[in-house]
């Protein structure tokens, strides 16, 4: 398909661009760019990080799982185009040799791509903006103090990146929802590619070859956000980012949960419609909105349907979608924030739940009206919790309800044993999830991020 | 050393914090790494890894392979070209048995088992997919316990020798408290975050490799071997590693078959391993079981010191972590034994990876120095104090430099060891989590190789110094350079620095910690070397203000040349230059250790680190939030350089201890975690306070440079020290790392 993007302040048309070719592999094997690594192509490691920017401005992305498709109409900027025309070296570059923040060097492109996106955007939460790269030599710490060197240096007026009208127009890639629900209804067997964080794994990793595919990126009306008095409502192409911070104010716990759950580079790329759509019993989205009671909106054609989101979620691999429906919005009551979020992980950030819980526990007058207990990595679909959340309704809100609905739990999940957990283990920590809202709730501290020295 | 020049030890440019010098080409994209070069008419190569640990490929769809558009060559076992070395053959030092396509067997999971070759790598990729290969499967082992201990025979690389000093019977006998512990380490991976990855293209009987080496002479005579051509006739370029940690010493199997493919088509070929191929034919550290038996009489004093260390192994190769090694050169025992055994599994070969031996062996030792510190009632600290070895161990040989008491004095200080509770389980802070302090003593020896070095003093008064160095992130462009500068007597923008490059002069092998030293050695005499004939010249020269002083010394300091102790006579080596005729100066150099140092002194760096962790009591997540490092490394040439190389070394420390290894599938045998999403190594937000502080040490023995070598020693008293600090907060002693919250909730 033609499409038209910027790449380093040119304007760069390809008539034919392979529709599953990655922007990495473009840059490295078609343009000769080869400052952009590759250390996982998986979106694992960030060496591979490009800042991409579109009307809504910057952001870094790894290239590995980026198809070029996907920049119609984006600038993109390397680290070969970080310094400017005459050769003067981007405050960051020039930081990250002072402090040393590059050793063997593999990993100091990505990491330069993200360091002078966060320096584009005023950006200064660095542990989070480099939680994406990854390094193995430097132990991370002059990279920090590079970042925080650059930080007072004003951008470089080169930085500015304009944006190209995009070519659009194609099959492949619609324009809004209407186009999208008569394309993918007249060739259902088509694969619908949104942020690509996974099925960029499908092609890079799977050797898959995807064809027909639907571009969903241009589709702005999937990317709404609304909150009125009484809903939330949100489009199925909101990235993660966006999300992220639509649920800062709403529901902190969940947006601390999406901070932890990928880096910058795959936040900023992943759709919440694609982690709802793809079934994962370890997708970190579902247990959230299922504990706020979300509604999912499916689209076929002309025809919508709405569910409850836990009854989206059939058996590992299968959801309740047909072929050619599509998700379009999932939406929530407004509600007074009762939800909190628990994500265990083997290493702490960026990582595969072993289980994530979520929980919202309504109390009036000491007693649990209502209860919502949701857990991913329990099951082979995102669950609720039954018998636990029978165990609390209408009780005392106290410990030894507490302990009573803990005890449920065996009844509700039978989890498995696996790489990144036992069996035992998980059913002990959604456990100890449930006592720990309880502690929180009483007003205790329990997260290790909160605590200071 | 020619004694007609003064030593420098402390030079104007070495001892400085210089950024590095190829800094500005890593942080425009401009530095070529081995996979970013891509010449005309280049064919792809991709190897199909075997998806069984053991057995034989009864059957490929070559013709499905073959038939796929753009696939050029589809190479197996039944078709493939023949070399001339043999693949059981070791041609060089660190050299390991090679799998190229030799037969039809399987000997773990990950072997290239074929190659295929394709005008893009896109069709190269799927025609090794559809070779979609048969095999016939034998039942695997790839556990510690599924295979019989047995005893090493020692002998060089690979097979530790065990060494027993005093009576480790009479030693336990004489105990009035003892223990016996064991401890636990996994395999694991190097991934460095280039992954391996070769160009090669041949020239008649000539070739050329783009490939990342951290001993480039040496990979030349290997690749040569395999080819049946002399190494002069292999250049090995290798500017920049993208990381090495061990695994890029010496040629994997890949890298000879994208060797021989390129000789097949007379076409360059480019092969370049996926993460996933990472946990494949590139070594590993070996999972290793330490047990520890240790006894201490009514004062403290180490009556007995006994590691024994299991070790796995490939079925078809040796290398065993010498793990218990780590227990020899650090405390005064009344007798040391160190065991080594090993079972062989259907595994790949391990090798060396960021502190062979010590990193394993010290997590253990200075956790189970913990164990017997506590029974003893002692503070940690005080425990490996009372046991300070003030000459080396068993042997007692004296120490070329030990500073290892300002290690633990200044570390503690920095850390506020002081007060710390004996008994575990005392600390909380004010947010109700748990608190523990640990600390654990490293040690690495600092060895030396063999490298050699051309300096050349320019008519214009600058110079050019070449050896082919590696510099896989350490810092070698830089530091060497400073070195050299040094030497000559110039200031560093006045010395050109040519490294990475097999034409120039031995630079070595990148490992062991010795790269500094060795390259660093060479470069010095070679630049002595140079000063020492532009001494002569001058003194015979009846122009010169330095003419007669035959006798005396010479010193070289910012491009002049004067006799030692006396300012007020000297002279610009460009004049000396030109009334001589106007023609460049060349020396040589090399680096080596006289054996007989080696036997006199006993010669390690050493360093002491102090960890504190934070520990949720409901859920058991863990948090390194402190670590100090306090080391002795003889003379730092760049401090900029060292203090990186350390916290880097202490972030590996974290890693072993609470994230990285790989698990097998005990059925299949292969990997289930061969990528970074499964394979964890920390990102930046699980590092919190780290600090490094670096201990001088004036060593006269080691090496003419009194450098020691700082690669290696910070990951070694990390992984003990944070594993005691975990034991510090919550009172439970897990003895296997990586250390896991379950563990902590079943312990």
């Amino acid at each position: 398909m033609k499409i038209t993007f910027r790449l380093n302040g040119e304007t760069v048309t390809l008539e034919n661009a392979p529709v599953t070719a990655t922007l990495l592999d473009w840059l490295r094997e078609d343009r000769g760019l080869t400052g952009t690594k590759e250390g996982c192509n998986e979106g694992d490691c960030g060496a591979c990080s490009v800042i991409v920017t579109d009307d809504r401005g910057a952001k870094a992305l790894n290239a590995c799982i980026l198809f070029l498709p996907q920049l119609d109409g984006k600038a993109v900027r390397t680290v070969e185009g970080l310094s400017g025309p005459d050769g003067t070296l981007h405050p960051v570059q020039e930081a990250m040799v002072t402090h040393h923040g590059s050793q063997c060097g593999f990993c100091t492109p990505g990491f330069l791509a993200s360091m002078a996106c966060a320096h584009l955007n005023g950006q200064t939460d660095y542990d989070d903006r480099l939680a994406g790269n990854l390094c193995r030599c430097t132990g991370y710490t002059p990279i920090i103090r590079a970042a925080e060197a650059a930080a007072s240096e004003p951008v470089p007026d080169w930085m500015a990146d304009a944006v190209p009208e995009a070519e659009g127009g194609s099959e492949y890639a619609p324009s809004n929802s209407d186009e999208l629900a008569r394309i993918y209804h007249a060739q259902p067997e088509a694969t619908l590619v949104a942020g690509a964080t996974d099925v960029g794994l499908w092609v890079t990793k799977g050797l898959k070859t995807l064809d027909p595919v639907i571009f969903l990126g241009r589709c702005e009306d999937l990317k709404t956000i609304d909150v009125t008095e009484t809903e939330v409502r949100a489009g199925a192409m909101v990235d993660m980012e966006r999300w992220r911070a639509a649920m800062a104010d709403l529901h902190p716990s969940y947006a601390e949960m999406i901070r932890r759950y990928g880096s910058v580079q795959v936040r900023g790329a992943a759709t919440l419609g694609g982690n709802i759509a793809n079934g994962s019993p370890i997708g970190d989205n579902p247990p959230a909105l299922i504990a706020l009671g979300a509604v999912l909106h499916l689209r076929k054609g002309d025809d919508r349907r709405s569910l409850p989101l836990e009854d989206f979620f059939l058996e590992y691999g299968k959801q309740d979608r047909e072929p050619g429906e599509f998700v379009e919005a999932l939406s929530f009551p407004r509600q007074a924030d009762r939800l909190r979020v628990y994500k265990l992980s083997k290493r702490f950030d960026q990582d595969i739940s072993a289980v994530c819980g979520a929980m919202r526990i309504t109390i009036e007058d000491g007693r649990v009206t209502e209860a919502r207990l949701a857990f991913g990595g329990m099951a082979g679909v995102p669950k609720r919790a039954a018998h636990a959340e029978a165990a609390l309704r209408d009780e005392a809100w106290t410990l030894e309800t507490v302990t009573a609905a803990r005890a449920a739990l065996a009844r509700d999940f039978q989890p498995m044993d696996d790489m990144r957990a036992s069996a035992a283990y998980r059913l002990d920590a959604a456990g100890a999830m449930l006592a720990r809202y309880f502690a929180e709730d009483q007003g205790l501290v329990t997260s290790v991020l909160e605590v200071r020295a | 050393m020619p004694d007609t020049v003064q030593p420098i030890r402390f030079g104007s440019n070495s001892g400085q914090p210089v950024s590095r010098r190829d800094g500005i080409a890593k942080v425009t994209g401009a530095a070529t790494f081995s996979a970013d070069n891509s010449p005309a008419n280049l064919l792809h190569a991709v190897y199909l890894p075997a998806t069984i640990a053991r057995g034989r490929v009864t059957h490929f769809d070559t013709a499905a392979a073959q038939a796929h558009p753009g696939v050029t060559h589809v190479i197996t076992p039944a078709n493939r070209p023949d070399v001339q070395g043999d693949p059981e053959a070791k041609p060089t030092l660190f050299s390991f048995r090679v799998e190229i396509l030799q037969d039809d067997s399987v000997r773990y999971a990950g072997q290239p088992i074929a190659l295929v070759l394709g005008e893009t790598l896109e069709a190269a990729t799927e025609g090794a997919r559809l070779l979609a290969p048969q095999y016939a499967a034998e039942p695997v082992a790839t556990d510690l316990d599924d295979g019989a201990p047995f005893d090493i025979e020692p002998g060089g690389f690979g097979r530790p020798q065990g060494m027993v000093h005093g009576d480790i019977d009479a030693g336990h006998a004489a105990a009035r408290q003892a223990i016996d512990v064991t401890y636990e380490t996994p395999a694991q991976y190097h991934n460095a975050m280039e992954t391996h990855a070769i160009v090669a293209e041949w020239d008649g009987d000539r070739l050329t490799l783009d490939v990342p080496s951290q001993a480039l002479n040496m990979s030349c005579a290997a690749y040569a071997y395999f080819f049946g051509i002399p190494a002069e006739n292999v250049t090995v370029r290798s500017p920049y590693l993208g990381g090495g940690f061990g695994s890029k010493a010496i040629p994997i199997g890949p890298n000879i078959l994208a060797i021989l493919a390129a000789r097949m088509t007379g076409r360059p070929v480019k092969l370049m391993l996926t993460r996933q191929q990472m946990f494949g034919p590139t070594g590993h550290r070996p999972a290793t079981r330490q047990r520890l038996r240790m006894g201490i009489d009514a004062t403290g004093a180490l009556t007995a010191l006994d590691h024994e260390s299991l070790s796995a192994s490939s079925r078809f190769d040796d290398f065993f972590e010498p793990a218990s090694n780590a227990s020899q050169g650090l405390y005064a025992a009344g007798a040391l034994r160190s065991v080594h055994k090993g079972v062989r599994l259907d595994i790949g070969t391990p090798g060396p990876m960021r502190a062979p031996g010590e990193a394993s062996g010290a997590a253990a030792l200075e956790c189970a120095m913990d164990e017997m510190a506590h029974a003893a009632g002692m503070d940690p600290l005080e425990f490996r104090l009372r046991n300070y070895a003030e000459t080396e161990p068993g042997t007692g040989k004296p120490f070329s430099s030990k500073a290892l008491r300002d290690c633990y004095l200044q570390g503690a200080e920095r850390f506020g060891w002081d007060g710390r509770p004996l008994d575990p389980g005392q600390m909380r802070d004010e947010a109700g989590l748990l608190v523990g302090w640990g600390m654990g003593t490293a040690l690495f020896p600092c060895p030396m190789f063999a490298a050699e070095a051309r300096a050349t003093l320019r008519p214009d008064g600058t110079a050019l110094v070449e050896t082919s160095a590696a510099d896989m992130g350490q810092g070698a462009w830089t530091s060497l350079a400073q070195i050299a500068a040094d030497s000559l007597g110039l200031p560093l923008d006045k010395v050109a620095f040519n490294a990475g490059h097999s034409s120039l002069p031995d630079g070595g092998v990148a490992g062991g910690s010795g790269h500094t030293a060795t390259a660093g050695t060479a470069l010095h005499e070679a630049g002595c070397d140079v000063i020492r004939q532009l001494g002569e010249i001058a003194a015979t020269d009846p122009a010169s203000p330095l003419h007669g002083a035959g006798n005396a010394r010479f010193v070289a300091r910012d491009g002049h040349l004067f006799i030692e102790g006396d300012d007020s006579r000297s002279e610009p080596f460009t004049d000396i230059l030109a009334r001589a005729g106007g023609a460049a100066l060349t020396g040589s150099g090399k680096g080596v250790r006289p054996p007989e140092v080696g036997q006199e002194f006993a010669m390690s760096s050493h360093g002491a680190v102090f960890a504190e962790v934070r520990i949720d009591p409901e859920l058991c997540q863990m948090r390194v939030t402190r670590l100090v490092g306090a080391f002795a490394a003889g003379r730092i040439i760049n401090p900029k350089l060292a203090e990186s190389q350390l916290m880097g070394g202490m972030i590996w420390g974290t890693s072993f201890a609470l994230h990285e290894k790989v698990t097998h599938d005990r059925t299949t045998g292969r990997i289930v975690n061969a990528d970074l999403a499964g394979y964890h190594v920390p990102v930046n937000a699980d590092v919190l306070g780290l600090e490094v502080i670096t201990v001088h040490e004036d060593d006269l023995h080691v090496n003419v440079l009194g450098v020691k070598g700082v690669g290696e020693i910070g990951i070694v008293g990390t992984v003990g020290a944070i594993g005691n600090a975990i034991w510090h907060a919550t009172g439970k002693r897990i003895r296997r790392f990586p250390i896991r919250i379950e563990d902590l909730l079943t312990a």
